[in-house]
Order: C-alpha cells, then structure tokens, then sequence
C-alpha cells in the first residue's frame, strides 16, 4: 500500500527529511519506495510526500513491484492484489499514531489537517499510478555511488530506463554515469527513469545537482 | 541624426492582434513627434500631448529643441566627436548601443565591487549603457537604494561615454528575478525605493507563488507606468531576468505582466549572466553554464519540461527552443524582447575579494573590495560588456533612447563578440523600400512579396579571449501570428521553425543574405540566430523544427567562449485586408 504523508513542507529537502524520518520511525524495510510530490491544494504550493508500507498481511505488493524492472506499475499491482488492500486502510501504518500535525491518507482513510491530509492523499495517488513523483528511498538506492555505466544503474537499483536530456535516443549500456552520490529518479508512465544529462568528462550525470546555487547566492 | 530611415514613430505596438494599452503608453519614451512641431497637436496621443503642453508651459518647444538637448546627459553630436567606438557610427539610422541591464555591486548580499569598478570595466569592454540591478531587499530598500545613487551619479560624471542607470533586481512576487530601472532624474531614487517596499517579494514576503502575489507583481509594474504617466520619472522598464532558471516564471505570468503594462514590461533575458560558471573544474567553477543547476520546486510551473532548467548554447530555454515560449509569445504578436547581460556579481578569475568587516544590513554595502591576489576559479561571472552584449538601435547618445530602443525591440545580443554590427530590413521585394528592422512591423498589401535583407559586419577583430570569432552560419526562424491564445500557459508555437539558413563562407568585412519571405497572405515575423557552428543537435521540438539548434550545455564542462550564439528579435510582417 501507498502512505501518501504531508507536513506542508515548503521546500523538497524538508519533504526528503521528513521522509527519512518517517521510514524510520514506522521501521519500514529496506527496498521501501518513498517519494517527494509536488502538490496545490488549498494552501500554498508544498511538497508532499508517499511511502510503500506492508499491507496488514505483510504483503509488501508495491516494494515487490518497483524492484524489479519491466513489471507492472506499483498501482496496479495493488489493484490486482487478492486482498484488497485498498479497501482495508489498517495496516501495519496506524494513522492514529502519526503526529497530529501531519496530515496522512492511507486508501481511504484520511488523518491530520483537511489540506495536508487532501495533499497526502494526492501523494499517494501519484505514487500508487506512478504517474508523478520523484522517487528519495528505492530498491538499490545505496548501490548508486561513484561512476557507473547506465547498464549498471539499471541492474543495481528500481531504475527502469535512463533518459537524457535534449536527446530522443536511450544511451548506450555502456555509457559512463557519474551518480554524485545523489540519485532522484521518477516515476513517468508507472515506470521508475532516471534523467540525466552531458556532463564533464564525456560522462552523463543525474540531471537533479545534489546542491544547487541558491536563491541570490553568494558566488564568492 | 538618426531620422533617416522612412517612420520612426508609428510603430509603436503596432503588432497584429495586439492593442492592449500599448499605444498610448509606448510612444512616452519617444519625444520626436512631441517636439516635432510639423506633426499637428490633433496628432498627438493624449500622453504626447499633455508632455508637449508641458513643453510650451516651461517655453521649451521651438526652435532648437530636440529629444537630446531636452533628456540626453549629452548631444548626440557630443556623443560622436568624443567617442571612439563602432557603437558611434550610425548604422541604419541608428546609434547601435551595447548595453548590460543585469549588473550586482557591493550592495548585494552577494556582491561585492562598487559601481565604478563595474562602470570602468563595462566600458573598457565597449558598453555604451550599463543598469545597476542590487537585489530587492530589506537593507538594500532601507539604504542601499539611497546609497548607491551618490556612487552612480559620481561615475556617470567620471566616466563619460558610458550610461549609468540607476536600477534593482526586483524579486517580482511569485516569480523570478527582473530589472526594473528608471531615466535618471530628480526622482528616480525616490520611485525606485517606494516601487522597492512596496513591490519587492523579499522585502514583503510575497515570493510564493499565490495569486495574491501574483497580483501584487502586476501592481508593481502599474505603479512604474503610472509613475511614468506622472512625469514622476522620465521613463522606466521591466525586464525579466534568467527566467527559466528555476522553473517559477509561468507562461501566464510571462503574458499578464506584459499585457498588464506593454511599455514598462518589456521582455526578458534571452540568455542570462554567469557565463563562465560552466568552465570545468579546477579552472572553473564546474557548474552548470549560467549557474543553472536548478529543479523543480513546489513554486515551480509544473508542465515545464526537465530541459527548461538548463542552458542552451548558453540561452535560456525559452529563448533557445525554436517553436518554444519566446516564439509561442511572438506568434501572438505580443511584443516580447529578448537580451543578453552578465549578471556580474564576482568575476572569473578576479584576485579581488569583497571587503572585510562592515555589516550589509546595517550599512546597505559591503566594504570596498580589497586584493587578495589569489584569481578565483569558482566565480563565474564575467566584466559587463567582456561576453554578454544587448545591442540597442538608439536615436541618439541618451538615456531616454537607449530605453526606447529596448521597449521598441530595436535589439539584438550576442556573445564573445560573434560579429560587429547587425542590419536587418524587412521589405517588399522590388519596390526600392528601405523597410522595417528589428522589433517593428512591416505592413503590406496582401499578396505582397517580402524580402529581409540582412548586413552582418563580421567579428574583424578579437574579442576579450584575444581570438577573432568566426561565425559560421545564419538561421533565419520564421513564424505565423496566429492571435491571442486561450490557454494562457501555453508554451510552445506549432507554426515556427527555422526556414532558411545561409552558411557563411568568409571571415573578415561583411556578409550580406537575402531571406525571401514569398508572398504574404497571413501576418507572419522572422527573427534570425547565428553561431560560430562549434556546437549543435537537434531543437527539443524535432529536426522538422530546429535540425541544428544550440546543444544542451555539458554540466561541469562548457566553455562559453567555444560556443557561440547571436539573436535578433523578430519583425513581423503584417498583410492587409
């Protein structure tokens, strides 16, 4: 099931905090897919935020899903789940639990503030039909460090398909990939890809840079 | 001088499908018809006649009277016998002035040299007009607008041959950054301070992207028009800055500031500052050209494309992408400017460093700068005027032309001095016409056969790398004015693609192309683009569109002076009947 959360957080590294926090705290397991949104609802624009959590059977559909690549989007994996996951909000997640200021949906149920619990909503869904969202926690997240070829990005993690930018054309398995240490695919069309984009050395890198220039930065 | 070409002053916003408020408003910065005593008081808009009374009452109108000797700091015969520059020499009726409106001073939190520094280099570099743009800011609407003013008008009187105008970087509220910048006179810092408190989304807070503060951008800039309207201020503008940069300036906000006041909003930066931020490390700063090295944020416009966050053969996206934002604005027939500045906060390579002690906020500046004597490799601005140039077609050696020149899109950019001079002219082919340049509107009958005649003088001398660029190629992009959307947002233009392209086979003197345009049976415009050939791919919008644009900028590793680009703005060609 998607545990779609929202804090309002203004900005996406609060969202990433946020998330890690929560995956903590609920003691979720490795291979958990959690993602940042975007999301308007009633409020400001904010970041919200979605994590896959075992179904009270202790089926984990969606993490099954997104680690292997060529397979269904998580959302419908769910959907074809027998046992109905969506109908049956009480999980291992018990909203009940979560702090009173977040808001959180889980199938139906909905906690915490109106337009936080309506944006945690918006969350899930986007993660559930992989429709949108820009995945933080994934199956071989860890296993993304130093240079890589985009095969072995592939082979090594939930990324499902490396697009570059400005460019109609796959690149090649072979081509070198520097991961920053900080890869942020995102869900396109139920499918997990990561954007990349020419960098220094004849290499592609993740087009997300781990620490862009501020706002009015000081450039000195 | 300057008034040789056949109508100087009827194109105001004269653009197919568009006559939202500009007429009015866009012939203030524009005094020759309002002193030009041939032209009958009947002829006047309401705003030239009410600025020509004023005339009569101060017993200014008549004889010796002319736009230069009323505004200008200098006449323009002044200008010309004093001046040196290729900028000097009339070319096509105009004085084709370089100018820079993007330039930081130690009265930015993250800047550090003070005006003449920035004012000495620029014109060293060969700008003709300059626009001090400090960012928007608590201290700096508390006291570096009023500090920064005494440094402007002392270089303005020091250095001679270069315009100095007063400015801000204006956080426009829900949006990105802009120039906002006013004629000298004895108002402009009162106006620019209560524009900068009352507008500014730092200083009020209203940076999220709401339709409040979306509101409050549009009252900022009713304020400068009305300012303008006033005679509080001479003149003033609005220029969007990097605009693609962080995704935040929306199509709709785009189109409502410049409908909302088409005189004062006037275009935006078709390729922004911090040029050598993409020169690879360890001799550069490693960044992304441009410093854009953004993603989406939740105030970002969430249909922009991954690509709009990056640079282009150094350009910002929505200027680079053929059939793209810029295009999807030109093809309504909005008049919509592009330009090319630095940006300059702390350059390239600079042994300087921003003076120690002192507190901004208290004191609205940093210290003098000071030498360190160590050349910094992760700055990645240049000198105004070193790589990035607006050229504006002036009248005249003033302040009020070089901005009437900008609202006219009497402009075209370049980078590391891809060529010298630019003339265009679109005509009728055949009939002897000298035509229309940048920015203006040809009017034919329908059916007519248009040509655009283009002079290129070519570089012919080194730029500030010590090499002589060689341009390779010319594109000539054209579209169809297909009228106002519906959907605000939209961002793309089906009917615009490059057309004709003409190799240039020499490299010294002037090369001269005809583009024929064929027959006119629907308003179309033609804007035109060059490069030095070093770099290309395929447009974002298919070969069919762009087969050899500007490539995507490599992170880390692009070297702005083995990639470059010039643009024109567009002329429209408008049929009648």
């Amino acid at each position: 099931m998607i545990l779609g959360l929202d804090a309002g957080s203004r900005t996406v590294a609060e969202a990433e905090h946020l998330l890690h926090e929560m995956a903590e705290s609920l003691g979720l397991p490795a291979g958990t897919v959690g993602c940042t949104h975007f999301v308007r609802t009633t409020g400001l624009a904010h970041v919200a935020c979605s994590l896959s959590v075992p179904t009270a059977t202790g089926r984990d559909a969606d993490t099954a899903s997104a680690g292997g690549a060529g397979t269904a989007p998580a959302g419908g994996t769910r959907t074809d789940s027998a046992d109905g996951a969506g109908a049956a909000p009480a999980g291992v997640v018990d909203l009940g639990a979560l702090p009173a200021h977040l808001g959180a949906a889980l199938g139906d149920a909905r906690t915490g503030p109106g337009d936080l619990a309506e944006g945690a909503a918006l969350a899930a869904a986007a993660h559930a039909a992989g429709s949108s969202g820009r995945l933080v926690l994934f199956p071989g997240r860890d296993a993304l460090t130093g240079t890589l070829t985009t095969a072995e990005v592939l082979a090594r993690s939930a990324v499902e398909r490396v697009v570059v930018l400005g460019r109609t054309e796959d690149p090649a398995p072979d081509a070198p990939l520097a991961t920053n240490d900080f890869v942020r695919p995102q869900w396109r069309d139920g499918r997990i890809v990561l954007l990349a984009m020419p960098a220094a050395g004849g290499m592609l890198m993740p087009a997300e840079v781990p620490n862009p220039t501020p706002c009015c930065a000081d450039h000195g | 001088m300057g008034h040789g070409h056949d109508h100087p002053h009827e194109h105001s916003h004269a653009h197919p499908h568009d006559h939202s408020h500009g007429a009015e408003h866009a012939g203030q910065g524009d005094l020759a018809p309002v002193v030009d005593l041939s032209v009958p008081d009947a002829e006047l808009s309401p705003g030239e006649l009410s600025r020509r009374q004023m005339f009569r009452r101060a017993g200014l109108l008549g004889a010796g009277l002319t736009a230069a000797g009323v505004l200008g700091t200098q006449g323009a015969a002044a200008a010309a016998t004093q001046r040196t520059r290729t900028s000097t020499e009339p070319r096509d009726g105009y004085l084709w002035l370089a100018g820079d409106h993007h330039i930081h001073t130690q009265h930015s939190s993250d800047g550090m040299y003070k005006v003449s520094d920035q004012v000495r280099h620029g014109n060293a570099y060969g700008l003709d007009w300059m626009v001090i743009t400090d960012h928007g800011s608590v201290a700096h609407a508390k006291i570096g607008v009023d500090k920064v003013n005494p440094d402007i008008v002392a270089t303005r009187k020091a250095v001679k041959d270069t315009l100095v105008f007063q400015g801000l970087e204006w956080n426009i509220p829900a949006a990105e950054h802009g120039t906002v910048f006013v004629a000298p006179g004895r108002n402009e810092v009162a106006t620019l301070k209560e524009f900068e408190n009352s507008f500014d989304g730092s200083v009020k807070g209203a940076t999220a992207g709401t339709p409040q503060n979306e509101a409050l951008a549009i009252a900022g800039l009713n304020f400068l028009a009305d300012a303008v309207r006033r005679r509080r201020v001479e003149d003033a503008l609005f220029l969007a800055n990097h605009p693609a940069r962080k995704g935040l300036d929306a199509p709709h906000e785009i189109r409502g500031w410049r409908d909302a006041q088409p005189s004062i909003a006037v275009g935006m930066e078709g390729a922004p500052g911090h040029q050598a931020a993409g020169i690879a490390k360890p001799n550069g700063a490693g960044s992304g050209r441009g410093f854009y090295d953004n993603s989406p944020s939740a105030d970002s416009f969430a249909a922009y494309p991954p690509e709009s966050y990056k640079t282009f053969g150094g350009f910002d996206w929505m200027t680079a992408t053929v059939g793209g934002l810029w295009d999807s604005l030109l093809a309504e027939g909005k008049s919509w400017w592009i330009t090319a500045n630095s940006d300059s906060h702390t350059v390239y390579l600079d042994t300087s460093d921003r003076g120690p002690g002192g507190n901004l906020d208290t004191d609205g500046r940093y210290n003098d700068p000071i030498y360190k004597g160590v050349p910094n490799t992760s700055n990645g601005d240049f000198w105004p005027g070193y790589y990035s140039k607006t050229h504006v077609g002036s009248r005249e050696f003033s302040y009020t032309a070089v901005m009437d020149g900008i609202r006219q899109g009497r402009v075209w950019v370049d980078h590391g001095g891809l060529i010298t001079a630019l003339v265009v002219r679109a005509r009728q082919t055949g009939t002897g016409q000298r035509g229309v340049t940048l920015g203006d509107t040809l009017h034919v009958r329908k059916s007519a056969k248009v040509e655009i005649a283009i002079e290129i003088t070519l570089a012919n001398q080194p730029n500030w790398a010590q090499f002589i660029p060689a341009l390779a190629r010319v594109d000539v992009i054209q579209g169809e004015v297909t009228g106002p959307v519906s959907d605000k947002d939209v961002f793309t233009t089906p009917a615009t693609k490059v057309v004709k392209s003409f190799e240039v086979k020499k490299n010294t003197g002037t090369v001269t192309f005809t583009y024929q345009v064929g027959a006119v049976d629907r308003p179309v415009y033609v804007r035109l683009r060059g490069t030095d050939g070093n770099r290309g791919a395929v447009g974002l919008l298919g070969a069919s569109v762009d087969p050899a644009g500007p490539a995507i900028d490599v992170f880390g590793d692009a070297d702005p002076w083995k990639d470059l680009w010039f643009y024109s703005n567009p002329i429209w060609i408008a049929p009648r009947g």
